[in-house]
Protein backbone atom coordinates (compact mmCIF):
# COMPACT_ATOMS: atom_id res chain seq x y z
CA UNK A 1 0.00 0.00 0.00
CA UNK A 2 3.25 2.43 1.12
CA UNK A 3 4.81 1.33 -1.84
CA UNK A 4 1.51 2.20 -4.31
CA UNK A 5 1.44 5.62 -2.97
CA UNK A 6 4.69 6.12 -2.88
CA UNK A 7 4.99 5.45 -6.84
CA UNK A 8 2.23 7.44 -7.47
CA UNK A 9 3.53 10.75 -5.75
CA UNK A 10 6.87 10.09 -7.94
CA UNK A 11 4.59 9.93 -10.77
CA UNK A 12 2.90 13.28 -9.93
CA UNK A 13 6.28 14.97 -9.10
CA UNK A 14 7.86 13.69 -12.51
CA UNK A 15 4.97 15.05 -14.29
CA UNK A 16 5.07 18.77 -12.52
CA UNK A 17 8.89 18.45 -13.36
CA UNK A 18 8.15 17.87 -16.82
CA UNK A 19 6.08 20.38 -17.56
CA UNK A 20 8.34 22.58 -15.48
CA UNK A 21 11.48 22.17 -17.16
CA UNK A 22 9.56 22.31 -20.62
CA UNK A 23 8.15 25.60 -19.40
CA UNK A 24 11.43 26.59 -18.28
CA UNK A 25 13.57 26.30 -21.33
CA UNK A 26 10.63 27.77 -23.40
CA UNK A 27 10.13 31.01 -21.72
CA UNK A 28 13.79 31.44 -21.35
CA UNK A 29 14.82 30.93 -25.21
CA UNK A 30 11.42 33.36 -25.78
CA UNK A 31 12.80 35.84 -23.26
CA UNK A 32 15.97 35.63 -25.64
CA UNK A 33 14.70 35.88 -28.34
CA UNK A 34 12.14 38.73 -27.83
CA UNK A 35 15.19 40.31 -26.78
CA UNK A 36 16.31 40.65 -29.85
CA UNK A 37 13.13 42.18 -31.26
CA UNK A 38 13.93 45.10 -28.31
CA UNK A 39 10.72 43.54 -26.61
CA UNK A 40 11.15 42.57 -22.93
CA UNK A 41 8.80 41.26 -20.26
CA UNK A 42 10.57 42.00 -16.87
CA UNK A 43 8.49 38.65 -15.52
CA UNK A 44 10.19 36.05 -17.29
CA UNK A 45 13.60 35.79 -15.67
CA UNK A 46 12.24 35.77 -12.39
CA UNK A 47 9.46 33.16 -13.05
CA UNK A 48 12.27 30.94 -15.02
CA UNK A 49 14.62 31.60 -12.10
CA UNK A 50 11.59 30.27 -9.42
CA UNK A 51 10.88 27.21 -12.04
CA UNK A 52 14.55 25.85 -11.22
CA UNK A 53 14.24 26.83 -7.86
CA UNK A 54 10.82 24.60 -7.35
CA UNK A 55 13.01 22.19 -9.98
CA UNK A 56 15.68 21.64 -6.69
CA UNK A 57 13.13 20.51 -4.51
CA UNK A 58 10.76 18.22 -6.98
CA UNK A 59 14.08 16.62 -8.08
CA UNK A 60 15.02 16.26 -4.39
CA UNK A 61 12.54 14.58 -3.56
CA UNK A 62 12.51 12.11 -6.48
CA UNK A 63 16.33 11.55 -4.82
CA UNK A 64 14.93 10.90 -1.39
CA UNK A 65 12.48 8.35 -2.89
CA UNK A 66 15.15 6.58 -4.85
CA UNK A 67 17.85 7.05 -1.99
CA UNK A 68 19.88 8.82 -4.88
CA UNK A 69 21.27 11.99 -2.50
CA UNK A 70 24.98 12.74 -2.85
CA UNK A 71 26.56 11.60 0.67
CA UNK A 72 29.58 9.86 1.16
CA UNK A 73 29.24 6.20 1.15
CA UNK A 74 32.71 4.71 1.99
CA UNK A 75 30.96 3.00 4.59
CA UNK A 76 27.80 1.74 2.61
CA UNK A 77 30.14 0.66 0.35
CA UNK A 78 32.28 -1.16 2.45
CA UNK A 79 29.57 -2.91 4.26
CA UNK A 80 27.71 -3.64 0.53
CA UNK A 81 31.44 -5.56 -0.29
CA UNK A 82 31.26 -7.75 2.86
CA UNK A 83 27.62 -8.34 2.33
CA UNK A 84 26.85 -7.22 5.84
CA UNK A 85 22.91 -6.14 5.06
CA UNK A 86 21.66 -6.51 8.76
CA UNK A 87 24.04 -3.65 9.18
CA UNK A 88 23.35 -1.26 5.91
CA UNK A 89 19.91 -1.50 6.63
CA UNK A 90 20.11 -0.28 10.13
CA UNK A 91 22.60 2.58 9.08
CA UNK A 92 20.46 3.08 6.12
CA UNK A 93 17.31 3.90 8.87
CA UNK A 94 19.28 5.84 10.88
CA UNK A 95 19.85 7.91 8.16
CA UNK A 96 16.97 8.75 7.16
CA UNK A 97 15.50 9.07 10.22
CA UNK A 98 17.77 11.57 11.00
CA UNK A 99 16.99 13.59 7.41
CA UNK A 100 13.23 13.30 8.33
CA UNK A 101 14.03 15.06 11.82
CA UNK A 102 15.76 17.50 9.79
CA UNK A 103 13.52 18.25 6.95
CA UNK A 104 11.02 19.07 10.08
CA UNK A 105 13.34 21.62 11.61
CA UNK A 106 13.91 22.93 7.85
CA UNK A 107 9.76 23.05 7.58
CA UNK A 108 9.58 24.83 10.91
CA UNK A 109 11.79 26.99 10.14
CA UNK A 110 10.64 27.99 6.63
CA UNK A 111 7.28 28.05 7.65
CA UNK A 112 8.45 31.34 10.09
CA UNK A 113 10.32 32.70 7.19
CA UNK A 114 6.93 32.69 4.67
CA UNK A 115 5.45 33.79 7.71
CA UNK A 116 7.04 37.17 7.90
CA UNK A 117 7.27 37.18 4.33
CA UNK A 118 3.70 37.26 4.09
CA UNK A 119 3.91 39.97 6.34
CA UNK A 120 6.51 42.52 5.20
CA UNK A 121 6.85 41.42 1.58
CA UNK A 122 5.20 42.47 -1.49
CA UNK A 123 3.84 41.92 -4.61
CA UNK A 124 6.41 40.44 -7.40
CA UNK A 125 5.98 39.52 -10.80
CA UNK A 126 2.62 39.00 -12.01
CA UNK A 127 1.24 40.73 -8.45
CA UNK A 128 2.22 37.44 -7.22
CA UNK A 129 3.14 38.72 -3.05
CA UNK A 130 6.84 36.96 -2.15
CA UNK A 131 4.94 35.17 0.65
CA UNK A 132 3.45 32.78 -2.03
CA UNK A 133 7.04 32.65 -3.89
CA UNK A 134 9.01 31.17 -0.48
CA UNK A 135 6.47 28.94 0.25
CA UNK A 136 8.14 26.77 -2.14
CA UNK A 137 10.57 26.33 0.61
CA UNK A 138 8.32 24.23 3.26
CA UNK A 139 6.15 22.75 0.07
CA UNK A 140 9.41 21.67 -1.50
CA UNK A 141 10.84 20.12 2.10
CA UNK A 142 7.07 18.58 2.54
CA UNK A 143 7.59 16.48 -0.09
CA UNK A 144 11.00 15.52 0.87
CA UNK A 145 10.10 14.18 4.05
CA UNK A 146 6.92 12.10 2.77
CA UNK A 147 9.09 10.56 0.78
CA UNK A 148 11.53 10.16 3.07
CA UNK A 149 9.23 8.75 5.64
CA UNK A 150 7.88 6.27 3.39
CA UNK A 151 11.20 4.93 2.47
CA UNK A 152 11.50 4.39 6.14
CA UNK A 153 8.45 2.90 6.40
CA UNK A 154 9.79 0.33 3.26
CA UNK A 155 12.78 -0.35 5.07
CA UNK A 156 10.62 -1.56 7.46
CA UNK A 157 8.41 -3.64 5.48
CA UNK A 158 10.80 -5.42 2.91
CA UNK A 159 11.53 -8.70 3.98
CA UNK A 160 16.09 -9.43 4.57
CA UNK A 161 15.60 -11.86 1.16
CA UNK A 162 14.34 -9.31 -0.65
CA UNK A 163 16.99 -6.74 0.64
CA UNK A 164 19.85 -9.21 0.11
CA UNK A 165 18.23 -9.90 -3.53
CA UNK B 1 27.94 20.29 24.01
CA UNK B 2 28.01 21.94 21.20
CA UNK B 3 31.32 20.43 19.83
CA UNK B 4 29.85 17.67 20.42
CA UNK B 5 26.63 17.80 18.35
CA UNK B 6 28.79 18.77 15.96
CA UNK B 7 31.14 15.64 16.27
CA UNK B 8 27.60 13.46 15.53
CA UNK B 9 27.02 15.50 12.42
CA UNK B 10 29.98 14.11 11.25
CA UNK B 11 29.86 10.55 12.16
CA UNK B 12 26.20 10.41 10.63
CA UNK B 13 27.76 12.33 7.10
CA UNK B 14 30.18 9.41 7.12
CA UNK B 15 27.35 7.10 7.70
CA UNK B 16 25.81 8.05 4.82
CA UNK B 17 23.42 11.22 5.49
CA UNK B 18 22.27 12.99 2.25
CA UNK B 19 25.18 15.86 2.43
CA UNK B 20 22.36 18.17 2.20
CA UNK B 21 20.66 17.31 5.49
CA UNK B 22 24.18 17.17 7.07
CA UNK B 23 24.57 20.87 5.97
CA UNK B 24 21.14 22.27 7.11
CA UNK B 25 21.78 20.49 10.58
CA UNK B 26 25.20 21.77 10.78
CA UNK B 27 23.68 25.27 10.22
CA UNK B 28 20.26 25.17 12.20
CA UNK B 29 22.23 24.09 14.47
CA UNK B 30 25.00 26.44 14.83
CA UNK B 31 22.42 29.45 14.27
CA UNK B 32 20.39 27.59 17.43
CA UNK B 33 23.67 28.11 19.83
CA UNK B 34 23.98 31.31 18.00
CA UNK B 35 20.16 32.20 19.10
CA UNK B 36 19.40 33.25 15.80
CA UNK B 37 16.18 32.00 14.48
CA UNK B 38 16.13 29.14 12.30
CA UNK B 39 14.64 31.44 9.16
CA UNK B 40 17.75 33.32 9.35
CA UNK B 41 19.07 29.82 7.28
CA UNK B 42 16.26 29.80 5.38
CA UNK B 43 16.65 33.71 4.14
CA UNK B 44 20.18 32.63 3.02
CA UNK B 45 18.63 29.37 1.15
CA UNK B 46 16.45 32.05 -0.80
CA UNK B 47 18.94 34.01 -2.50
CA UNK B 48 19.55 31.12 -4.76
CA UNK B 49 16.55 31.80 -6.26
CA UNK B 50 17.80 34.99 -7.27
CA UNK B 51 20.93 33.71 -9.14
CA UNK B 52 20.87 34.96 -12.63
CA UNK B 53 22.98 31.85 -13.50
CA UNK B 54 21.08 29.31 -12.05
CA UNK B 55 18.93 28.56 -15.38
CA UNK B 56 22.09 26.86 -16.42
CA UNK B 57 22.40 23.59 -14.36
CA UNK B 58 18.86 22.40 -15.06
CA UNK B 59 19.39 23.47 -18.61
CA UNK B 60 23.08 21.79 -20.15
CA UNK B 61 22.80 18.83 -17.64
CA UNK B 62 19.30 18.33 -19.41
CA UNK B 63 20.78 18.73 -23.02
CA UNK B 64 23.64 16.35 -21.35
CA UNK B 65 21.86 13.77 -20.60
CA UNK B 66 19.59 13.85 -23.62
CA UNK B 67 22.70 13.26 -25.99
CA UNK B 68 24.14 10.61 -23.72
CA UNK B 69 20.47 8.88 -24.43
CA UNK B 70 20.64 9.55 -27.94
CA UNK B 71 22.35 7.72 -31.13
CA UNK B 72 24.98 11.11 -30.89
CA UNK B 73 28.01 8.98 -29.08
CA UNK B 74 27.85 6.16 -31.29
CA UNK B 75 27.64 9.02 -34.20
CA UNK B 76 30.48 11.64 -32.50
CA UNK B 77 32.71 8.53 -32.25
CA UNK B 78 32.43 7.62 -35.76
CA UNK B 79 33.54 10.47 -36.81
CA UNK B 80 36.49 11.41 -34.03
CA UNK B 81 38.00 8.38 -35.77
CA UNK B 82 37.82 8.87 -39.15
CA UNK B 83 39.32 12.70 -38.22
CA UNK B 84 41.90 11.59 -36.17
CA UNK B 85 41.85 7.19 -36.28
CA UNK B 86 45.03 7.59 -38.58
CA UNK B 87 47.22 9.12 -35.84
CA UNK B 88 49.32 6.81 -34.04
CA UNK B 89 47.46 6.05 -30.68
CA UNK B 90 44.64 7.22 -33.36
CA UNK B 91 42.11 4.85 -31.21
CA UNK B 92 43.02 5.94 -27.82
CA UNK B 93 43.33 9.57 -28.80
CA UNK B 94 39.45 9.26 -30.17
CA UNK B 95 38.52 7.73 -26.94
CA UNK B 96 39.89 10.60 -24.94
CA UNK B 97 39.01 13.50 -27.00
CA UNK B 98 35.46 11.99 -26.90
CA UNK B 99 34.85 11.59 -23.78
CA UNK B 100 36.24 14.94 -22.65
CA UNK B 101 33.68 16.34 -25.08
CA UNK B 102 30.54 14.39 -23.24
CA UNK B 103 31.92 15.16 -19.82
CA UNK B 104 31.65 19.07 -20.85
CA UNK B 105 28.45 18.20 -21.54
CA UNK B 106 26.98 15.87 -18.88
CA UNK B 107 29.47 17.78 -15.77
CA UNK B 108 30.94 14.40 -14.88
CA UNK B 109 28.25 13.11 -13.51
CA UNK B 110 29.56 9.66 -14.11
CA UNK B 111 27.54 9.76 -16.97
CA UNK B 112 30.52 9.33 -19.61
CA UNK B 113 31.85 6.06 -18.33
CA UNK B 114 28.02 4.17 -18.44
CA UNK B 115 27.22 6.00 -21.92
CA UNK B 116 30.59 5.70 -23.65
CA UNK B 117 32.42 2.94 -21.94
CA UNK B 118 30.04 0.54 -23.44
CA UNK B 119 31.10 1.50 -26.68
CA UNK B 120 34.87 2.66 -26.14
CA UNK B 121 35.73 -0.92 -24.42
CA UNK B 122 35.61 -3.42 -27.29
CA UNK B 123 36.70 -0.64 -30.39
CA UNK B 124 39.88 -0.19 -27.88
CA UNK B 125 40.78 -4.18 -27.23
CA UNK B 126 39.16 -5.21 -30.60
CA UNK B 127 42.32 -2.36 -32.00
CA UNK B 128 45.10 -4.57 -29.55
CA UNK B 129 45.07 -2.35 -26.24
CA UNK B 130 45.64 -4.39 -23.25
CA UNK B 131 42.91 -4.39 -21.15
CA UNK B 132 44.46 -3.14 -18.07
CA UNK B 133 45.53 -0.19 -20.45
CA UNK B 134 41.91 0.32 -21.53
CA UNK B 135 40.14 0.31 -18.19
CA UNK B 136 42.68 2.27 -16.73
CA UNK B 137 41.93 5.26 -20.03
CA UNK B 138 38.66 5.05 -19.98
CA UNK B 139 38.29 5.34 -16.05
CA UNK B 140 40.19 8.51 -16.53
CA UNK B 141 38.16 10.09 -19.48
CA UNK B 142 35.07 10.07 -17.39
CA UNK B 143 36.03 13.24 -15.78
CA UNK B 144 38.42 14.71 -18.57
CA UNK B 145 36.64 16.89 -20.17
CA UNK B 146 35.74 18.99 -16.83
CA UNK B 147 37.64 21.93 -17.62
CA UNK B 148 35.65 22.75 -20.80
CA UNK B 149 32.70 24.73 -21.18
CA UNK B 150 29.87 24.39 -20.44
CA UNK B 151 31.07 22.17 -17.23
CA UNK B 152 28.86 21.95 -14.67
CA UNK B 153 31.28 22.23 -11.95
CA UNK B 154 32.99 24.79 -13.79
CA UNK B 155 29.80 26.78 -13.65
CA UNK B 156 28.57 25.77 -9.42
CA UNK B 157 32.52 27.28 -8.76
CA UNK B 158 31.29 30.51 -10.57
CA UNK B 159 28.22 30.55 -8.79
CA UNK B 160 29.54 29.65 -5.29
CA UNK B 161 33.39 31.60 -5.72
CA UNK B 162 31.38 34.62 -7.33
CA UNK B 163 33.31 34.35 -10.07
CA UNK B 164 33.04 35.48 -13.85
CA UNK B 165 31.35 31.91 -15.20
CA UNK B 166 32.70 32.95 -18.72
CA UNK B 167 36.56 33.73 -17.54
CA UNK B 168 36.64 30.08 -15.76
CA UNK B 169 35.42 28.67 -19.18
CA UNK B 170 38.18 30.39 -20.79
CA UNK B 171 40.87 29.72 -18.63
CA UNK B 172 39.95 25.70 -18.32
CA UNK B 173 40.69 25.53 -22.03
CA UNK B 174 44.36 25.72 -22.16
CA UNK B 175 45.06 23.14 -18.73
CA UNK B 176 41.76 20.98 -20.66
CA UNK B 177 43.77 20.47 -23.48
CA UNK B 178 47.30 20.01 -21.82
CA UNK B 179 45.80 17.18 -19.85
CA UNK B 180 44.15 15.64 -22.87
CA UNK B 181 47.83 16.04 -25.21
CA UNK B 182 49.63 14.37 -22.07
CA UNK B 183 47.62 11.50 -21.55
CA UNK B 184 47.48 11.20 -25.52
CA UNK B 185 51.49 11.21 -25.62
CA UNK B 186 51.10 7.97 -23.06
CA UNK B 187 48.78 6.31 -25.37
CA UNK B 188 51.18 6.97 -27.99
CA UNK B 189 53.54 6.06 -26.13
CA UNK B 190 52.66 3.06 -23.71
CA UNK B 191 49.80 1.51 -25.89
CA UNK B 192 52.45 -1.23 -27.22
CA UNK B 193 52.00 -2.51 -30.40
CA UNK B 194 48.48 -1.48 -30.97
CA UNK B 195 49.01 2.47 -30.42
CA UNK B 196 51.99 2.02 -33.67
CA UNK B 197 49.59 0.31 -35.91
CA UNK B 198 48.20 3.29 -37.79
CA UNK B 199 45.21 3.24 -40.10
CA UNK B 200 44.94 4.72 -43.26
CA UNK B 201 42.78 8.18 -43.63
CA UNK B 202 39.74 7.36 -45.59
CA UNK B 203 38.40 11.38 -46.87
CA UNK B 204 35.25 9.82 -48.11
CA UNK B 205 34.28 8.13 -44.76
CA UNK B 206 35.66 11.53 -42.66
CA UNK B 207 32.93 13.14 -44.90
CA UNK B 208 30.19 10.57 -44.05
CA UNK B 209 30.71 10.52 -40.90
CA UNK B 210 30.76 14.17 -40.81
CA UNK B 211 27.24 14.53 -42.25
CA UNK B 212 25.90 12.00 -39.81
CA UNK B 213 27.19 13.94 -36.97
CA UNK B 214 26.85 17.43 -38.43
CA UNK B 215 24.36 19.08 -36.40
CA UNK B 216 25.77 17.41 -32.97
CA UNK B 217 29.54 18.79 -34.33
CA UNK B 218 28.28 22.40 -34.68
CA UNK B 219 27.25 22.72 -30.80
CA UNK B 220 30.13 22.95 -28.88
CA UNK B 221 31.01 25.33 -32.06
CA UNK B 222 28.17 27.03 -31.38
CA UNK B 223 28.33 26.90 -27.66
CA UNK B 224 32.32 28.62 -27.57
CA UNK B 225 31.15 30.99 -30.38
CA UNK B 226 28.03 31.96 -28.70
CA UNK B 227 29.97 32.63 -25.18
CA UNK B 228 33.61 33.94 -26.25
CA UNK B 229 31.97 35.74 -29.23
CA UNK B 230 30.16 37.88 -26.52
CA UNK B 231 26.71 36.86 -28.02
CA UNK B 232 25.24 34.97 -25.53
CA UNK B 233 25.35 34.94 -21.50
CA UNK B 234 26.36 31.59 -20.30
CA UNK B 235 22.27 31.12 -19.33
CA UNK B 236 21.57 32.07 -22.77
CA UNK B 237 24.12 29.76 -24.34
CA UNK B 238 22.28 26.81 -21.79
CA UNK B 239 18.20 27.63 -23.19
CA UNK B 240 19.64 27.47 -26.64
CA UNK B 241 21.88 24.38 -26.85
CA UNK B 242 19.10 22.36 -23.93
CA UNK B 243 16.32 23.89 -27.06
CA UNK B 244 18.96 22.23 -30.12
CA UNK B 245 20.07 19.41 -28.76
CA UNK B 246 15.81 18.56 -27.74
CA UNK B 247 15.00 19.20 -31.45
CA UNK B 248 17.88 17.71 -33.45
CA UNK B 249 17.37 14.39 -31.36
CA UNK B 250 13.67 14.20 -31.79
CA UNK B 251 12.95 15.62 -34.89
CA UNK B 252 15.88 15.64 -36.86
CA UNK B 253 17.79 12.54 -36.31
CA UNK B 254 14.38 11.15 -34.28
CA UNK B 255 16.73 9.02 -32.07
CA UNK B 256 14.60 9.97 -29.51
CA UNK B 257 10.49 9.88 -29.46
CA UNK B 258 9.46 13.45 -27.46
CA UNK B 259 6.56 11.59 -25.54
CA UNK B 260 8.41 8.42 -24.25
CA UNK B 261 12.16 9.35 -23.98
CA UNK B 262 11.89 13.14 -22.97
CA UNK B 263 10.03 13.27 -20.02
CA UNK B 264 12.05 10.06 -18.57
CA UNK B 265 15.10 11.84 -19.25
CA UNK B 266 13.94 15.22 -17.97
CA UNK B 267 13.32 13.05 -14.58
CA UNK B 268 16.57 11.32 -14.77
CA UNK B 269 18.57 14.41 -15.58
CA UNK B 270 16.55 16.56 -12.32
CA UNK B 271 16.84 14.16 -10.26
CA UNK B 272 20.71 14.63 -10.20
CA UNK B 273 20.27 18.46 -10.20
CA UNK B 274 17.66 18.62 -7.69
CA UNK B 275 20.18 16.95 -5.40
CA UNK B 276 23.23 19.19 -6.50
CA UNK B 277 20.79 22.20 -6.03
CA UNK B 278 19.16 21.46 -2.80
CA UNK B 279 23.21 21.04 -1.46
CA UNK B 280 23.89 24.64 -2.86
CA UNK B 281 20.56 25.80 -1.36
CA UNK B 282 21.44 24.03 2.15
CA UNK B 283 25.16 25.30 1.90
CA UNK B 284 24.34 28.54 1.60
CA UNK B 285 23.07 29.12 5.56
CA UNK B 286 25.89 26.81 6.53
CA UNK B 287 28.65 28.73 4.78
CA UNK B 288 27.42 32.49 5.92
CA UNK B 289 27.56 30.98 9.67
CA UNK B 290 31.17 29.75 8.88
CA UNK B 291 32.25 33.35 7.51
CA UNK B 292 30.60 35.38 9.93
CA UNK B 293 32.25 33.52 12.51
CA UNK B 294 35.31 33.96 10.70
CA UNK B 295 36.58 30.58 10.19
CA UNK B 296 38.39 30.98 7.05
CA UNK B 297 40.80 33.68 9.24
CA UNK B 298 40.92 31.18 11.97
CA UNK B 299 42.51 28.87 9.77
CA UNK B 300 44.57 30.77 7.66
CA UNK B 301 45.94 32.50 11.51
CA UNK B 302 47.01 28.56 12.18
CA UNK B 303 48.10 28.07 8.54
CA UNK B 304 50.43 31.05 8.99
CA UNK B 305 52.26 29.79 11.71
CA UNK B 306 53.59 26.95 9.05
CA UNK B 307 53.24 28.43 5.82
CA UNK B 308 55.24 31.23 4.44
CA UNK B 309 54.96 31.66 0.81
CA UNK B 310 52.65 31.00 -2.14
CA UNK B 311 54.35 28.07 -3.55
CA UNK B 312 54.29 25.96 -0.28
CA UNK B 313 50.84 26.60 0.12
CA UNK B 314 49.57 25.99 -3.22
CA UNK B 315 51.67 22.44 -2.68
CA UNK B 316 49.27 21.89 0.35
CA UNK B 317 46.44 23.16 -1.28
CA UNK B 318 46.85 20.47 -3.88
CA UNK B 319 47.69 17.94 -0.98
CA UNK B 320 44.38 19.00 0.37
CA UNK B 321 42.06 19.45 -2.60
CA UNK B 322 43.40 15.58 -3.62
CA UNK B 323 42.22 14.11 -0.97
CA UNK B 324 38.59 15.91 -0.41
CA UNK B 325 38.49 14.91 -4.10
CA UNK B 326 38.82 11.38 -3.51
CA UNK B 327 36.32 11.20 -0.54
CA UNK B 328 34.08 14.14 -1.53
CA UNK B 329 32.17 14.15 -4.49
CA UNK B 330 33.21 17.28 -6.88
CA UNK B 331 29.77 19.18 -6.56
CA UNK B 332 29.27 18.95 -2.54
CA UNK B 333 33.21 19.75 -2.35
CA UNK B 334 32.99 23.04 -4.61
CA UNK B 335 30.28 24.20 -2.08
CA UNK B 336 31.89 23.18 0.91
CA UNK B 337 35.52 23.96 0.62
CA UNK B 338 35.43 26.72 -1.97
CA UNK B 339 33.70 29.50 0.38
CA UNK B 340 36.38 28.58 2.94
CA UNK B 341 39.28 28.38 0.64
CA UNK B 342 39.22 31.74 -1.38
CA UNK B 343 40.13 34.13 1.49
CA UNK B 344 42.99 31.96 2.47
CA UNK B 345 43.74 31.90 -1.23
CA UNK B 346 43.51 35.42 -1.18
CA UNK B 347 45.69 36.36 1.63
CA UNK B 348 48.60 34.27 -0.41
CA UNK B 349 47.90 36.47 -3.85
CA UNK B 350 46.66 33.86 -6.00
CA UNK B 351 44.60 34.79 -8.74
CA UNK B 352 40.65 34.15 -7.85
CA UNK B 353 40.76 32.48 -11.60
CA UNK B 354 43.86 30.48 -11.78
CA UNK B 355 42.57 28.92 -8.23
CA UNK B 356 39.35 28.07 -9.78
CA UNK B 357 41.44 26.17 -12.00
CA UNK B 358 43.42 24.42 -9.64
CA UNK B 359 40.94 23.44 -7.37
CA UNK B 360 38.90 21.98 -10.60
CA UNK B 361 41.83 19.87 -12.08
CA UNK B 362 42.27 18.35 -8.37
CA UNK B 363 38.90 17.43 -8.18
CA UNK B 364 39.30 15.97 -11.70
CA UNK B 365 42.01 13.77 -10.58
CA UNK B 366 40.37 12.97 -6.74
CA UNK B 367 37.90 11.18 -9.67
CA UNK B 368 40.53 8.72 -10.10
CA UNK B 369 42.11 8.81 -7.09
CA UNK B 370 42.10 5.68 -4.64
CA UNK B 371 40.71 4.05 -1.85
CA UNK B 372 37.04 6.27 -2.96
CA UNK B 373 37.15 8.53 -6.40
CA UNK B 374 33.86 7.86 -7.81
CA UNK B 375 34.68 6.80 -11.29
CA UNK B 376 36.65 3.47 -9.27
CA UNK B 377 33.65 2.57 -8.88
CA UNK B 378 31.39 3.96 -11.87
CA UNK B 379 34.07 1.27 -13.62
CA UNK B 380 33.83 -1.42 -11.62
CA UNK B 381 30.57 -1.31 -11.81
CA UNK B 382 30.20 -1.10 -15.55
CA UNK B 383 32.72 -3.22 -16.35
CA UNK B 384 31.82 -5.81 -13.89
CA UNK B 385 35.45 -5.97 -12.40
CA UNK B 386 37.04 -5.73 -8.66
CA UNK B 387 37.57 -1.99 -7.49
CA UNK B 388 41.32 -2.95 -6.77
CA UNK B 389 42.16 -3.74 -10.30
CA UNK B 390 40.72 -0.44 -11.52
CA UNK B 391 43.10 1.07 -8.74
CA UNK B 392 46.26 -0.68 -10.68
CA UNK B 393 44.71 0.18 -13.83
CA UNK B 394 44.13 3.80 -13.83
CA UNK B 395 47.88 4.34 -11.72
CA UNK B 396 49.66 5.26 -14.83
CA UNK B 397 47.14 8.03 -15.91
CA UNK B 398 46.91 9.41 -11.96
CA UNK B 399 50.76 9.54 -11.70
CA UNK B 400 50.93 11.44 -15.70
CA UNK B 401 47.36 14.17 -14.33
CA UNK B 402 49.61 14.53 -11.30
CA UNK B 403 52.29 16.32 -13.36
CA UNK B 404 49.69 18.33 -15.56
CA UNK B 405 48.48 19.25 -12.24
CA UNK B 406 51.99 20.72 -10.95
CA UNK B 407 52.48 22.42 -14.24
CA UNK B 408 48.87 23.77 -14.08
CA UNK B 409 49.75 25.28 -10.22
CA UNK B 410 52.90 26.27 -10.89
CA UNK B 411 52.35 27.89 -14.70
CA UNK B 412 49.52 30.34 -13.96
CA UNK B 413 49.45 32.00 -17.31
CA UNK B 414 48.74 28.58 -18.44
CA UNK B 415 45.48 29.72 -16.95
CA UNK B 416 45.76 33.65 -16.83
CA UNK B 417 47.07 34.34 -20.16
CA UNK B 418 43.71 35.18 -21.54
CA UNK B 419 43.69 37.95 -19.36
CA UNK B 420 47.05 39.57 -19.37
Amino acid sequence: MIAKIDSFLEKVIGHALVINVLSMLLLSVLGIVLRWFQISFPWIDPLVRHLVFLSAFLGGALASGKGRHIAIDIISKYLESVNNHKTLKMIKALTIFVSVFTCFWLIDASIEFAKSEFEYGKANFFGIHSGYLVSIIPFGFGLIVIRFIFGLLMIGNSSPEVEEA
Amino acid sequence: MEGLLYVLILLLALLGTPIFVVMSLFGLTAFYFAETPGAALIIEMYRIASAPTLLTIPLFTFAGYLMAESGSPRRLLRFAEAALGWLPGGVAIVSLVICAFFTAFTGASGVTIIALGGLLYPILVKEGYSEKFTLGLITTSGSLGLLFPPSLPIILYGLVAKTDIDKLFKAGLVPGFLLIAILSAWAIKNGGAAALQRKPFKFEELIASFKGAFWEILLPIGVLYGIYGGITTASEASAFTALYVLIIECFVYRDLSFRKDIPKIIVESMTLVGAILLILCCALGMTSYLVDEEIPMQILEVMKQYITNKYVFLAFLNIFLLIVGSLMDIFSAIIVVVPLIIPIATEFQIDPIHLAIIFLTNLEIGYITPPVGINLFISSFRFNRPVTELYKASLPFLALLLVALILITYVPSLSLFWFN
